[in-house]
């Protein structure tokens, strides 16, 4: 890793993070625990496209842990982490099939993953399955919010590439 | 690349099926969930433990309590014959206040950061488990 990128994944990450916060502020768009927009995904996404899973990882990471430091507490530490982990994965493996194309359809399932994880964790904290009820809400949250964020990351990727890679 | 074009397409359909699905599905719980005639029992989960159930119907006149947390923090519960709402909490989200009130058993409250669930369930669809007995 040489000084540029690793300079270029500090700002992305930084990034992320500023933009998790600032998500964070607005109300909830619906009274549904869960349902976000998740505009900080629109990082993730750039630098899985622009560099590779490894340091989208890193980012995401360095993010999850800087946001529960500064302004999160310890139990939306593990929402996040699961909830990441999962759309992590999801999106990784995606993006790797479609060699980086389509950013709207991985990010949308990210967007499923991501919902899917945060779930099995309500529902292994709370241990009620009515929690279940909230599956079809969240999936179809995921899919819109996951659509919006694809779109962001390819209309940034298309002007971010030119300064970060020139 | 065709190959990938078509996987995408392939993908694309499954989402698609999916919120289909899904909409599909809250539509059928909503239309069983308006029918005027069910009466409903609120049950009261706090880290998996059933707390209380309180039949809608049998209920005299609104009740007002607060549940604590076992990691601190509080509840208010407002229960009417019409429903059940979180007044009130110190939780940091505050989603389970904004929900409001709840009437029916599409969706139950939830305050995440307290481990409380709140659920509004049919009397008659399960009727082996009806609850006999009001437990405070």
């Amino acid at each position: 890793m040489n000084t540029r990128k690793l300079t270029n994944l500090a700002l992305l990450a930084v990034l992320a993070l500023a933009i998790y916060y600032v998500e964070s502020l607005l109300p909830p768009v619906v009274p549904i625990p869960g349902i976000k927009l998740g505009l900080a995904n629109i990082i993730t996404l750039l630098v899985l496209r622009l560099y590779n899973a490894r340091n989208a990882a890193l980012v995401l990471l360095v993010r999850i842990l800087l946001s529960a430091l500064l302004f999160g507490q310890a139990m939306s530490l593990l929402y996040s982490l699961c909830g990441g982990l999962l759309c992590f994965i999801a999106m990784a493996s995606v993006c790797r099939l479609f060699h980086g194309h389509f950013p709207e359809l991985t990010s949308i399932l990210g967007g499923i993953f991501h919902n899917i994880g945060q779930l099995l964790v309500a529902l292994a904290l709370t241990a009620v399955p009515g929690v279940l009820a909230y599956l079809p809400f969240l999936l179809i949250s995921g899919i819109i919010t996951g659509l919006f964020t694809g779109l962001c990351a390819r209309f940034a990727g298309h002007y971010l590439k030119r300064l970060l890679m020139p | 690349m065709n190959n990938v074009n078509k996987i995408a397409c392939l993908l694309s359909g499954c989402i698609l099926l999916l919120l289909t699905a899904c909409l599909l599905i809250l539509f059928l719980r909503r239309h069983t969930a308006q029918d005027p005639d069910t009466t409903y029992t609120a049950y009261l989960y706090q880290d998996g433990q059933l707390l209380q159930t309180i039949p809608l119907s049998q209920l005299a006149e609104p009740r007002r309590f607060t549940v604590e947390a076992p990691a601190g923090g509080y509840n208010t519960i407002e229960v009417s014959c019409q429903g059940i709402s979180i007044a009130e909490a110190d939780c940091p989200d505050q989603i389970c206040v904004l929900q409001g009130t709840i009437t029916d058993s599409m969706l139950p409250i939830t305050c995440l950061p307290h481990r409380l669930v709140i659920e509004l369930k049919p009397d008659d669809a399960a009727s082996g488990d009806a609850p006999d007995a009001i437990a405070y």
